[in-house]
C-alpha cells in the first residue's frame, strides 16, 4: 500500500503547484465585486476542466481551477465504521475553526470530506509553494492520525474493559 | 416528562468551581477548580506530550484532592474567569459529572457560567464538549453577573423581578462591577477593582504582625483569615469607631484563640481596630493600594455615570452584593449611604445651576443584602434552572446537531416574568 | 479514575459534615437537599417534620417496584434495620440518623447510607444467586426496567446466573464507539480467567430473549454476563453485585472519556495543522524592535 502513497502526493503536490496560479479578477456580473469564480461558476469561460486524482476509490482529491480561485477537495480513506466516524468528527472539529484556517472551506463539496478553497488574495499573501506543502502535509496526517486515533480508542476499550473483568 | 431530574448547575470561578443540582439552596460541592495530573518529562508539544498510549488521562485529580496530591503538577484551566485550557477543562468535567455529582449527562439538563464578556467563541467550544462528549440533553450558558441579579430576587418580594441592575462581585482575586440592563451585560461600563478578599487578609496580616507576636509566622495568613472571616465588619465613621474602641476596650476588643501546628500549644491574639480597619480598604483603597485610591462607592457611581442615560435610575436602584467578600455586616449600608450621598450633591448641583427653576426627581439608591450572597451566582442559577421556563430556552441536542455550535452563542435571557 | 464509585459522595459527605459537627459540640442545622444519581435516582436529605434533630435520608428508585417483587424490602430491612423508617411520600425508602443520640459507629452508617441505591439494587441478585445455589430451575426471569429505556434481566440456571442488560445509546456516534467497548469486553476475558463470560450482540436482543417485548434498532445493544458459581458464592457475592451493578455507567463514562479524548487529539493535531499552514505566511520584515532601553532599534544599512 505504501508504496502507492508517494506517487500518489507527489502527483497531487504537481498538479496543485500548476494550479496555483491564479489571479485577481473582478467579477462580470456585478460591479466591484469581487468572487471566488469556481464557486460562483457565474461563466464558463472563467473555470477549468477539473482533475481528480485517485488512489483507490476511497482515497480521491479533486481540484478545481479557475481564473482567481482554486478548490481542493480530499476525500479520505475510511475503511471502517469507526474510521468514518473518527474522520468525520475531526473534519467537523476542524470546519468548526475554519477562521483560523483560511484556506478551509466550512463544508466539503459532495462526496468528499473536506475542502480547501485558495483565492488569488490567499496566494498574494501566503507562499504558494507553502500552501501546497499544507495541502500535502494535510493528507499525509491526516491518515496517521485517524489510524492512531482508532489504535488508541481500541487500546481504550481494551483497557478499561479488562480492568472492569479483573476485579471479578 | 412529568418528574424530571434535576438540572445540574456547575459555576466555573477562577479559584473555586461551584456544583450542585437545580432546586438546592447551596451548592453541593465546592471544590478549587484545579487538576492535577502526571506530565511526561518528554520533550515535544505540550499538547502532544500529554496524549498518553492508555488511559493516562483518566489519571488525574481535581479539587482540594488534586492540591494534595503528590508527584502531579497541579494545573488551573481557568484564568481571569475565562477558560484557557480546553483539554484540562474537559477532563476537569469528567470527574465533576461522574465522581462528584453522579449524574448520568444524558439525563440532566446543564446550566453552566461565563463570565461577563467572554467570548462567543468559547461558548462554542464549551457547547462542543458539553453536547459532543457528554451527550448532554440541554445547555444554558448564563452570565454570571446576571445569576447574582436573579439570585436577590429572594430578598424581595415576587413582583419586582428586575433583570436590571449593578452587581458588584467581590471573590478572593479580584472585585468587578458589572452594570446589567434587563438581563444583558453593558460590557464597555464593567469596571474592576484590585482589592478583594486577598487583600483584606494581607492587610490584617500587617496590622497584626506589627502587634502581635505570638503568631507563629507560618499561620499568620491563615490566623488572618479567620480573623477576617469571623470578627470583621464595617463602620460608618472610622474616626468615631476608634474613639468607640478606645472608650470601652472590654466591649469592643476580641480574643482569637489558635492552635500551634507544630507544638500544638495555644496561642491567642487580641483583635482590635482590624476588625473594622480590614473591610475598610474598600472605602479607603490607599491604606494598602498606593496605586489605587477610588473608593467602591465612587467607583459604582461612576460605572452607572458611564451607561446610557435611561437605565442609571434602575442602576442604582439595584444594587446586588455577590461573593464572599461582600460578605461584611453593613458593606451594603455603607456603599448604599456613599452613593446616595454622590448622587444628592449631584442632583444639589444641578438644582443649583439653573437656579432653582429645576427640581429634578430624587433618585432612589438601595444596595440590597441577602443571605445567599456567598453563592450568589450558583444560587442564582439554582434558582433559574428549576423553573419550567428554564427548559424553554435551553439548547437541546437536537437543536445542536441540527445548526451546530453556533446556537449556544446566543443565551436569551429569561425569567423576568412576574 | 477507572472504576465508578459504589456510594453516592455527596450524601456521604453531607451526612459526614452534618453530623460531625452535632458530635463536635454545634447546632443541628437544616437540611433540605434533593440529589441525583445514576440510572434516575433520587435522594432526598431532610429533617422529618421539620425537626432539626433528625436527618432523613430518602431514596426514590423508578423501578423500585420491579425490584420489590424480588424481595428488595427484606434486603433493605436487613441491612439498615433500626434506622428504617417508613418512606416518605414520593419515596421508596428512607432512613433517619437522629442526631441527640448519634451512634458510636456513625460514620459506618453513614457509608450505608450512601450505599443505599446498590443496596436495592443488590436483592435481585441475591435472589438469583440464592436460586442457583439451590439449584432451582424454572423460575420465573426477573426483569428489571433500571432506566426508561433500558431493561435488565436475570435468570438462574443451575450452573449459572445469566444477567442481560440491554443499553440505548443516544448518539449514532456512540453505538460505534460503544461496540468496539463491547467487543473488547468480550476478548477480556481470554486474559482473566475468573472473569465471568461476557457476550454481546447489536441491534436484536440475544436468543435468551427471544419471543419477549426486548425492544430492537439500530441503537440498541445487549450484553450479557454468564456467572458462575465462583461469582455468586457467598464469599465473592458483594463483589459481583458492586461491580455489575455500576457495568452500564461504567460503559458510558468510558465512551465518554474516549470522546474527551479524542477531542484532545483533535485540538492538538488542529493546532499542528496551523502552524505549518502559518509557514505559509511570510514573516513580517519591517517589524519595529526595540531595544532593551524602549528605543527603537534599526539596523544600519
Amino acid at each position: 500500500m505504501a508504496a502507492t502513497l508517494k506517487p500518489y502526493l507527489n502527483c497531487v503536490k504537481e498538479t496543485l503547484t500548476a494550479a496555483m496560479c491564479v489571479q485577481n479578477f473582478d467579477s462580470q456580473v456585478v460591479e466591484r465585486h469581487n468572487k471566488p469564480e469556481v464557486e460562483v461558476k457565474s461563466s464558463k469561460e472563467l473555470l477549468l476542466t477539473p482533475v481528480v486524482i485517485s488512489r483507490n476509490e476511497k482515497e480521491k482529491v479533486l481540484i478545481e481551477s479557475s481564473v482567481n480561485s482554486i478548490r481542493i477537495s480530499i476525500a479520505v480513506k475510511q475503511a471502517d465504521e469507526i474510521e468514518k466516524i473518527l474522520c468525520h468528527k475531526f473534519m467537523r472539529f476542524m470546519m468548526q475553526r475554519a477562521e483560523n484556517f483560511v484556506v478551509l472551506r466550512r463544508k466539503p463539496v459532495e462526496g468528499y470530506d473536506i475542502s480547501f478553497l485558495v483565492t488569488n488574495v490567499h496566494a498574494e499573501q501566503m507562499f504558494k509553494h507553502k500552501l501546497v506543502d499544507f495541502i500535502i502535509h494535510f493528507m499525509e496526517e491526516i491518515d496517521k492520525e485517524i489510524n492512531e486515533m482508532k489504535l488508541a480508542v481500541n487500546s481504550r476499550a481494551r483497557i478499561s474493559a479488562e480492568e472492569f473483568l479483573k476485579n471479578f | 416528562m412529568a418528574n424530571r431530574l434535576p438540572a445540574v448547575v456547575v459555576d466555573t470561578g477562577t479559584g473555586y468551581t461551584k456544583m450542585g443540582y437545580a432546586g438546592n439552596t447551596e451548592p453541593q460541592f465546592i471544590l478549587p477548580s484545579a487538576i492535577a495530573i502526571k506530565e511526561a518529562a518528554s520533550v515535544g508539544d505540550q499538547a502532544i506530550r500529554r496524549l498518553g498510549k492508555g488511559v493516562e488521562d483518566l489519571d488525574f485529580y481535581i479539587g482540594d484532592e488534586a492540591l494534595n496530591a503528590p508527584s502531579y503538577s497541579v494545573k488551573w484551566p481557568i484564568r481571569h474567569g475565562i477558560i484557557e485550557d480546553w483539554d484540562l477543562m474537559e477532563r476537569f468535567y469528567e470527574q465533576v459529572i461522574f465522581k462528584y455529582l453522579r449524574a448520568e449527562p444524558e439525563d440532566h439538563y446543564f446550566l453552566l457560567t461565563e463570565p461577563p464578556l467572554n467570548t462567543p467563541e468559547n461558548r462554542e467550544y464549551t457547547a462542543e464538549i458539553m453536547f459532543e462528549s457528554f451527550n448532554v440533553p440541554g445547555l444554558y450558558i448564563a452570565v454570571q453577573a446576571v445569576l447574582a441579579l436573579a439570585a436577590s430576587w429572594t430578598s424581595r418580594q415576587v413582583g419586582e423581578r428586575t433583570l436590571t441592575g449593578t452587581v458588584i462581585d467581590s471573590g478572593d482575586g479580584v472585585t468587578h462591577v458589572i452594570p446589567v440592563a434587563e438581563g444583558y451585560v453593558i460590557g464597555s461600563c464593567i469596571k474592576h477593582i484590585p482589592i478583594a478578599g486577598r487583600d483584606i487578609t494581607y492587610f490584617i496580616q500587617q496590622l497584626l504582625r506589627e502587634r502581635e507576636v505570638g503568631i507563629p509566622p507560618e499561620q499568620s495568613l491563615e490566623t488572618a483569615k479567620a480573623i477576617k472571616e469571623r470578627f470583621s465588619y464595617v463602620c460608618p465613621d472610622v474616626a468615631k469607631e476608634f474613639a468607640k474602641y478606645d472608650a470601652d476596650p472590654t466591649k469592643w476588643f476580641k480574643k482569637y484563640e489558635g492552635v500551634n501546628s507544630i507544638n500544638k500549644q495555644l496561642f491567642s491574639v487580641d483583635v482590635g481596630y482590624e476588625r473594622f480597619l480590614g473591610p475598610e480598604i474598600f472605602f479607603h483603597p490607599e491604606f494598602s493600594n498606593p496605586d489605587f485610591t477610588m473608593p467602591i462607592s465612587e467607583v459604582v457611581d461612576e460605572v452607572i455615570q458611564y451607561c446610557p442615560i435611561d437605565v442609571r435610575r434602575g442602576l442604582y436602584k439595584n444594587i446586588v452584593l455577590s461573593g464572599g467578600s461582600t460578605m461584611f455586616r453593613d458593606f451594603g449600608r455603607k456603599i448604599q449611604r456613599d452613593v446616595k450621598r454622590v448622587v444628592d450633591a449631584r442632583l444639589k448641583a444641578s438644582e443649583e445651576l439653573s437656579q432653582g427653576r429645576i427640581k429634578p426627581k430624587p433618585i432612589d439608591v438601595a444596595v440590597i443584602t441577602h443571605h445567599m450572597q456567598r453563592y450568589a451566582v450558583w444560587f442564582g442559577g439554582s434558582m433559574l434552572a428549576s423553573t419550567p421556563e428554564f427548559y424553554q430556552v435551553c439548547h437541546t441536542k437536537a437543536d445542536y446537531d441540527e445548526h451546530g455550535p453556533s446556537i449556544c452563542r446566543h443565551n436569551p435571557v429569561f425569567g423576568t416574568m412576574a | 479514575m477507572i472504576l465508578l464509585e459504589y456510594k453516592n459522595l455527596i450524601v456521604q459527605e453531607t451526612l459526614k459534615d452534618k453530623i460531625r459537627n452535632v458530635v463536635e459540640g454545634g447546632k443541628p442545622d437544616n437540611v433540605d437537599i434533593t440529589v441525583a444519581d445514576f440510572d434516575g435516582v433520587l435522594f432526598h436529605m431532610s429533617n422529618p417534620d421539620g425537626n432539626k434533630s433528625k436527618i432523613m435520608v430518602s431514596v426514590s428508585l423508578k423501578f423500585y417496584k420491579d425490584l420489590q417483587e424480588h424481595g428488595a424490602d427484606d434486603l433493605i430491612k436487613r441491612e439498615y434495620g433500626d434506622f428504617l423508617v417508613p418512606a416518605e411520600p414520593g419515596y421508596n425508602v428512607s432512613v433517619v440518623f437522629d442526631l441527640e443520640k448519634v451512634p458510636g459507629d456513625w460514620e459506618k452508617r453513614v457509608e450505608k447510607a450512601a450505599l443505599l441505591k446498590r443496596n436495592c439494587f443488590a436483592s435481585v441478585f441475591e435472589k438469583y444467586f440464592g436460586y442457583q445455589e439451590q439449584g432451582t430451575e424454572g423460575n420465573k426471569r426477573a426483569v428489571v426496567h433500571y432506566r426508561d429505556d433500558e431493561t435488565m434481566y436475570v435468570e438462574a440456571k443451575k450452573d449459572r446466573v445469566t444477567v442481560i442488560f440491554s443499553t440505548t445509546f443516544k448518539d449514532m456516534d456512540d453505538v460505534i464507539i460503544g461496540k468496539v467497548f463491547m467487543q473488547e469486553f468480550k476478548e477480556g476475558r481470554r486474559k482473566y480467567q475468573q472473569a465471568p463470560q461476557v457476550l454481546f450482540s447489536h441491534k436484536e436482543p440475544p436468543q435468551e430473549l427471544a419471543n419477549t417485548d426486548a425492544r430492537m434498532g439500530d441503537n440498541i445493544g445487549y450484553i450479557t454476563f454468564v456467572l458462575f458459581p465462583r461469582h455468586t458464592s457467598a464469599s465473592a457475592r458483594d463483589n459481583t453485585i458492586n461491580l455489575i451493578h455500576t457495568l452500564r455507567d461504567y460503559l458510558h463514562y468510558h465512551i465518554k472519556c474516549s470522546k474527551a479524548y479524542i477531542h484532545q487529539r483533535m485540538r492538538a493535531k488542529t493546532s499542528d495543522f496551523l502552524k505549518v499552514l502559518n509557514r505559509a505566511r511570510p514573516e513580517v520584515k519591517d517589524k519595529e524592535k526595540k531595544t532593551i532601553t524602549g528605543k527603537t532599534f534599526s539596523r544600519q544599512n
